[in-house]
């Protein structure tokens, strides 16, 4: 399914797709967030610059879907959700490209997927 | 808050048959719903001026269901766009009007063709409730049970919680709803039968989920001084809170196994001047198993991480004394506060807690928005 994207968002799939890992970075209190939004949280400013990040995190929680909730697809297939090293408060899900089940705490690091020429996903698999 | 506190009641109640295929609309559902909820209550549409539901583009506006019941002129309505999390909030709503003098009576519905014409999540398509969805939908993580999943898990990573805790959960459940003549599933089940249940998401099986309901469910809400005149014994609305919290869907957040529940408790407890060792039964959103689990916790009922060992025990509240979604069926919430209402009356029959006085009824906790909401509710 592909990600239907918005005003606030397009510009991070551009850089994602460019293959780039960034958040944005509060210009004044230098808060790290995700999803991209106009407004920092946390002083409410709207200044913001993207921030390359280490594409990197510790696996949080990991499911196994087996019922198929898309059409066409059978297979069991697995979604990890991924705490990020550089940003603590935000998560990233993504599907897991390693044959070894996940585990909790498990250091993992982003692999950039390219669908086609349009789209790049960002997946999860063991840090090297 | 003791401006609130009792002022309000629920009169009446009424139901349609639960079924897996309704064969009718759910314009049909929500008339035939409301009309047994003002019969149960001695009134008729002409006495209704308010109407409040909850929905997520698959059911009957109040602007429709108004003309549909020749009611000319509603004081007040809410069509309140949303899903579980705001299931209670409406009911609150509806409180708060009659309380204000804006409304005298009001009729909250949820009319709901959840197996035969919109299923959550089991069409391939992601419910466009956040903007957050465009971050998982292209993984394939679209559905409520996978989102549920992917909590319990860290629930059970964290605390040690286990799926036979999940399992003896939805076994007791399955026993209630055997004494109970509207639920949908009546046969009762063995920790055995839920170990060998299909797997949908890891750590969930089939009978970690609710069901998906074809029904509707009504609610008559007007003043407690009202009620007491009418024909069915009135009971109190006590406290009604709304919360939020962090979001879960993408970025924000901190622990994982904590829900918008657990700021709230404390809030609706205040209101209704009590706490958790004064609820007699509990009447808890179960989209899931472990959903039941997080809130027995967040609601205080017992320690954070203690939930799977007291779910499975039995040995605390009463919870989900009509089965909950995953055996009486699935009307997104308000056949939780239905049941509550006549745990209070004390016409539950065969699965009557004895001498209940006070009930709690929550809503979705807010995993999967930042939002959930609750009532606690009194015997007049």
């Amino acid at each position: 399914m592909r990600p239907v994207t918005d005003r606030d968002s397009a510009a991070w799939w551009e850089r994602v797709r460019a293959g780039e890992f960034v958040l944005q970075r509060c210009d004044s209190c230098g808060t790290r967030r995700f999803p991209a939004r106009a407004y920092c949280h946390r002083c409410r400013t709207a200044g913001w610059s993207w921030e390359p990040v280490e594409p990197a995190g510790r696996i949080e929680s990991w499911i196994v879907s087996h019922q198929p909730f898309l059409p066409g697809v059978r297979e069991p297939y697995v979604v990890v959700m991924v705490r990020l090293a550089d940003a603590s408060e935000c998560v990233m899900y993504g599907n897991w490209r390693c044959e070894e089940p996940p585990r909790a705490g498990r250091r993992v690091e982003a692999v950039f997927t390219a669908v086609d020429d349009g789209l790049t996903l960002i997946d999860w698999r063991p840090a090297g | 808050m003791a401006g609130f506190r009792d002022r309000t009641a629920v009169a009446g109640v009424g139901y349609t048959r639960f079924s897996k295929d309704s064969g009718v609309s759910t314009l049909t559902l929500a008339c035939e719903a409301i009309l047994a909820a003002l019969d149960d209550a001695g009134l008729t549409a002409d006495d209704v001026d308010g109407l409040a539901t909850h929905r997520v583009g698959d059911s009957a506006a109040p602007s429709v269901v108004g003309p549909a019941l020749g009611i000319r002129e509603p004081a007040w309505h809410l069509d309140q766009f949303g899903g579980g999390s705001v299931s209670h909030a409406v009911i609150g709503q509806a409180a708060l009007a009659v309380a204000a003098g804006v409304a005298r009576t009001v009729v909250c519905y949820r009319a709901i063709n959840a197996r035969s014409e919109f299923r959550m999540g089991g069409t391939g398509r992601a419910l466009p409730v956040s903007p957050e969805v465009q971050y998982q939908a292209p993984y394939g993580y679209v559905a409520p049970p996978q989102q549920y999943a992917m909590f319990a898990r860290a629930h059970m990573t964290k605390y040690g919680t286990k799926e036979e805790h999940f399992g003896q959960l939805a076994v007791r459940q399955r026993a209630s709803a055997v004494k109970n003549p509207r639920a949908l599933m009546r046969t009762p089940i063995t920790l055995d039968d839920y170990l060998a249940s299909r797997w949908i998401a890891e750590p969930f099986r089939l009978l970690d989920c609710c069901l998906e309901t074809d029904g509707a469910c009504a609610l008559v809400v007007t003043s407690a001084e009202r009620a007491r005149d009418l024909r069915r014994p009135p009971v109190l609305i006590s406290a009604a809170a709304w919360g939020g919290g962090d979001s879960f869907l993408s970025g924000g957040g901190g622990d994982v196994t904590v829900t918008a529940a657990a700021e709230m408790a404390p809030r609706l407890y205040r209101q209704a001047g009590l706490g958790p060792a004064e609820i007699d039964v509990a009447e808890i959103y179960d989209c899931f198993t472990y959903s039941v689990i997080v809130q027995l916790e967040d609601y205080g009922f017992c320690a954070k991480g203690e939930g799977g060992p007291y779910a499975a025990s039995g040995a605390g509240v009463p919870v989900n004394t009509h089965g909950g979604f995953l055996s009486e069926g699935y009307v997104h919430g308000i056949n939780h506060v239905a049941e509550a209402v006549s745990q209070l009356r004390g016409e539950a029959g065969d699965r009557q807690v004895d001498g209940a006085q006070v009930a709690l009824s929550t809503a979705q906790p807010g995993y999967i928005l930042p939002a959930t909401s609750a009532l606690i509710l009194r015997k007049g």
